[in-house]
């Protein structure tokens, strides 16, 4: 409930940050854009000025000159027939521009009309020259563009229109589909049902929405002509001999290759920064026009050590035999324009022995980043630091990468909240949960099978051995979720991290998922630590409850007395909000707002700007947690003065819900 | 799976009838009368006219057609209208030589740039990464038969490690063959590379982020294999589409490295046919090409049913 509310306006509080970033960033490419626009503008000036700021005539040399080399005279020396090449490479920047031209313009004028026309009318017209196209484009560019040389006899002119009908492929199609996809947009649907004509509709709504990928497509098409200019001039299909051509320029070198290598770089250089800038432009459009894409590696950061012991927490966070103790863990981001912001702030948290502890908060509150910490999971950018993290009393802070694989998957167990996108679609189940198996307890892979067969048995996966054949895409949400946490279960760990296990699924299923984590609980022993935003869930399965808020632990304790008699006016918050009490109150009553991003967190009680019962002693410094009993703690100045609504009726109302069927009374 | 492969191999028919029907009447359009070619510029009309009856050039274009297709269907592609060769026979000994130099290419794009593209997708944003986009979208712009022509320079001419030209098929002598085929394949295959890496690095971004790395990572497996296990699989459906593409590319783009380094393949066949007006040569050579494309196309088609077992359902 929180969770929708907070995930959906956190989104708006985080927009203008993120856009505004965009935007930086576009620029910043923008700029790298531009130069290559330069070089292009250049490029362009070289062509059209040739005649007047080449030294010599291209065609003309003296052959008692040939084969000098770069001169004040001669800049870039002179080819075999005493050419001077500089003059050359600048005529050839004519020869390839308008070749390109040409090559393109016959692209646009024949690809465009039809690609509109396949797009816009479908049906057979679509289908014939769809068809053709097809056939076309299955001929190797080269193959073609000779095999339509042979028809039309060599020469530039007419090789460049070659070229250009056979980009005209590329173009109807890339026009059809854009075509198709506009076509199929609602607005044009209601333009015509408006009554405007189809002219009308081409012009003005489909094309303007083609422009931009047509924009970069032909960008991208002019560099490919100059390639083709060069390559067919090469071949001796395009220019003729002794034409400006950086193609024909390419072939001569090739022939006094052993007397001049100069000769080859003019011309081969010309080419690649005339194409590369033009890729580069054409990219950069797209970029400017596509989405921002998400950057991303494999990198995750381990758990450093921090220095000393940290300050001890205090008492209700402890517990006599614990599997896990964390203390004083810090996971830091970098925020746009605030540095380095810790989201998780001198966290401290026990899970005794058998027990399974409920980790709650809203979406941002910190508590999945803190479940990956122990794995030594936090992605990149993120960087964490503890006093101490310890697994049955071994610290695992410091632990390199590699070090912590027998731990991740050997000692601790991981259910993730979306099965089947946590599943690997490419590998089958089996597969997936015997590399447990084969990595930790370095089963064989017959060995593997059989446990594997009586690990699904033991999830209540019905037909275990023929399912594991079987890929993640062929089961329900709620098998692949068993399927996880067979894997989760393999190698036997002390402890089984299960971060937001039901969220994806069916509410009847989630109460199934819940009732196996306890039945798993019965029969190894292992402890669990249940992530989650909802209080129903912790209500069915926790025997105690950590609450965190912004990055903090705000309180600790039993399940049952947090629930009756939350010490923090944020857990009451989430228990008003609990479905239960929702349909006596007959509204949502969540607490108002969402949780800051971190760079707006206050130094004072960060839930203060949300909390009903905020002094001006709240926002006066850090507030520390402090014991409220035995195995109670909360990080709340009032506490002691506060007499906080708790879940009343919390024996009262079997099943009121499916989702918040309480159970509490019927454990240890 | 036999029946899938059958099925993809009988849907290519009527794409290369289509391209041969093409090829066919595209070369009748061709103001230059191959017989004018043959006689030479001072023949009389009669012995033009002489000329075209010998060749058959003189029957009406339907019937031409009708019979060059039924030879087609059958193997026989017709002669030269110069060297008198059998049109297939002078195929099927150049198409090693250009095979030979494809598949080379394929391999240096291959090896190039999928462990370029993976090992820049793991340092997205880092130096390495940025290093390896740089000569990505440089040798993206670079033209092969220029760079065969350095190759040429550095590699055979000044350090005489590899021969500057010629082709020495592999039943003769493995070695050479390998030792002719290594600068032809660079030159070729460079740019492949390129496109393959880009490719390669931005599907990898793509999978690296998805739920199941991480699941992977939580099992506790080195990150080799959950880069090369986990993640490459479900990268490689794009990166195969990509090569699906290149290979057509690569078969075009031998025609000029085969030229550069003077081997005997299609490409030289197609040039020499071009400059001479040969159109049984340059027919011939345009449906075995497309032949090849398209049965390497299916080949690749058949990759995707093992690397996304999703379309293997349907």
């Amino acid at each position: 409930m929180t969770e929708a509310l907070a995930t959906g306006t956190a989104g708006a509080v985080l927009a203008p940050d993120r856009s505004g970033a965009r935007i930086t960033a576009r620029l910043l490419h923008s700029k790298a854009t531009l130069f290559w626009a330069a070089v292009v503008l250049v490029v362009v000036l070289c062509a059209v000025l040739a005649p007047l700021i080449a030294p010599s005539d291209p065609l003309k040399g003296d052959i008692r000159d040939g084969l000098l080399g770069p001169s004040a005279h001669h800049w870039l020396g002179t080819d075999k027939l005493g050419r001077d090449v500089l003059s050359r490479v600048l005529y050839g920047a004519r020869t390839a521009l308008l070749s390109a031209v040409e090559a393109v313009g016959i692209a646009a004028v024949v690809g465009i009309p039809l690609g509109l026309l396949s797009g816009y009318l479908g049906g057979w017209t679509d289908r014939i020259l769809m068809r053709i196209v097809e056939g076309v484009m299955s001929v190797p560019f080269l193959v073609l563009a000779i095999a339509l040389i042979s028809v039309l006899g060599p020469g530039l002119w007419k090789s460049m229109a070659v070229v250009g009908v056979v980009y005209a492929m590329t173009l109807v199609r890339l026009v059809r589909g854009e075509a198709l996809a506009a076509r199929e947009e609602l607005y044009v649907d209601g333009v015509r049902v408006a009554g405007a004509g189809s002219g009308r509709i081409v012009f003005r709504h489909i094309l303007p929405n083609i422009t931009p990928p047509l924009i970069v497509q032909i960008t991208l098409m002019i560099a490919g002509a100059i390639i083709a200019e060069a390559t067919l001039s090469f071949l001796g299909l395009g220019a003729q001999a002794g034409d400006a051509s950086w193609g024909s320029m390419l072939s001569d070198a090739q022939a006094s290759i052993r007397e001049s290598f100069f000769l080859a770089l003019p011309p081969g250089f010309a080419i690649l920064l005339t194409v590369l800038a033009f890729n580069q432009v054409g990219d950069g459009i797209r970029d400017l026009f596509a989405r921002e894409a998400k950057a991303g590696s494999m990198g995750v950061n381990p758990v450093l050590k921090a220095a000393g012991q940290g300050e001890a927490p205090p008492a209700g966070v402890f517990v006599d035999d614990p599997v896990l103790s964390v203390r004083d863990l810090t996971v830091s981001f970098p925020q746009p324009g605030a540095g380095r912001v810790a989201v998780v702030q001198g966290m401290s948290l026990d899970v005794g022995r058998g027990e399974i502890v409920g980790l709650v908060g809203e979406s941002g509150s910190g508590k999945s980043v803190t479940a990956m910490s122990l794995l030594g999971l936090v992605p990149d950018p993120g960087r964490v630091r503890a006093a101490s993290i310890r697994l049955d009393g071994r610290d695992l802070a410091g632990l390199s990468f590699d070090e912590l694989r027998k731990v991740r998957g050997g000692e601790i167990g991981v259910v993730f909240q979306e099965p089947i996108a946590s599943l690997n679609p490419a590998y089958t189940v089996g597969d997936q949960v015997a590399e447990v198996l084969r990595e930790h307890a370095g089963l064989s892979r017959a060995q593997a099978r059989e446990r594997v067969v009586s690990l699904f048995g033991q999830v209540h996966i019905p037909d275990p051995a023929a399912r594991l054949g079987d890929y993640p895409h062929q089961f329900s949400g709620g098998m692949a979720q068993r399927v996880m946490i067979a894997m989760a279960l393999a190698s036997g760990p002390r402890l089984l991290v299960a971060d937001e296990p039901t969220t994806a699924l069916d509410v009847t299923v989630q109460g199934q998922v819940l009732d196996l984590l306890l039945e798993l609980r019965e029969q190894t022993g292992m402890s669990i630590l249940v992530i989650t935003h909802d209080l129903g869930v912790v209500a069915d399965v926790a025997d105690r409850v950590a609450v965190m808020y912004a990055g903090q632990l705000v309180e600790c304790g039993p399940t049952e007395e947090v629930f009756r008699r939350p010490s923090h006016p944020y857990t009451e918050g989430l228990l008003t909000s609990l479905p239960r009490n929702v349909r006596r109150a007959g509204r949502l009553p969540s607490i108002p707002g969402v949780v800051p991003p971190p760079s707006a967190w206050a130094e004072g009680c960060r839930f203060a700007p949300r909390c009903a019962h905020a002094r001006p002693e709240c926002s006066a410094g850090p507030i520390e947690l402090a014991a409220g009993g035995r195995d109670r703690a909360a990080r709340c100045v009032r506490s002691h003065d506060l007499t906080l609504t708790g879940v009343r009726a919390l024996a009262g109302e079997p099943s009121a819900a499916p989702l918040a069927s309480v159970r509490i009374e019927k454990k240890p | 799976m036999l029946r899938t492969v059958i099925i993809r191999l009988l849907a290519m028919i009527p794409l290369v009838f289509l391209v041969a029907t093409g090829v066919f009447f595209l070369s009748q359009l061709s103001d230059v009368d191959p017989a004018e070619n043959i006689v030479g510029p001072d023949a009389s009309a009669a012995q033009v006219a002489a000329v075209r009856a010998e060749l058959g050039l003189d029957r009406p274009v339907l019937e031409q057609y009708t019979d060059w297709l039924s030879g087609a269907v059958h193997g026989d592609l017709g002669r030269s209208l110069y060297t008198k060769a059998d049109v297939a026979t002078s195929l099927m000994q150049a198409l090693p030589v250009t095979l030979s130099l494809t598949f080379g290419g394929l391999l240096v794009g291959l090896l190039l740039g999928v462990p370029s593209g993976i090992w820049s997708a793991l340092r997205a944003g880092r130096a390495g990464d940025k290093a390896i986009s740089l000569v990505a979208t440089v040798g993206q712009a670079v033209p092969g038969f220029w760079l065969g022509l350095l190759l040429i320079f550095a590699f055979a001419i000044r350090l005489p490690w590899f021969p500057s030209i010629g082709y020495v098929p592999i039943d003769q002598d493995p070695a050479g063959w390998l030792r002719s085929l290594t600068l032809p394949s660079i030159s070729l295959g460079l740019i492949a590379a390129a496109a393959i890496s880009r490719q390669t690095r931005s599907s990898m971004i793509g999978v690296l982020q998805q739920e199941y790395v991480r699941t992977a990572l939580s099992k506790g497996l080195s990150k080799r294999r959950v880069v090369l296990k986990h993640a490459l699989k479900n990268a490689a459906v794009p990166i195969v589409t990509v090569v699906s593409f290149q290979v057509t590319t690569l078969l075009g783009g031998s025609i000029v490295i085969e030229r550069l380094f003077a081997m005997p393949g299609l490409g030289q066949l197609a040039i020499n046919a071009v400059l001479r007006r040969d159109p049984d040569v340059i027919q011939g050579i345009v449906v075995l090409t497309v032949i090849v494309v398209v049965l390497v196309n299916v080949l690749l088609d058949l990759s995707y049913a093992w690397l996304n077992p999703k379309v293997r359902a349907i």
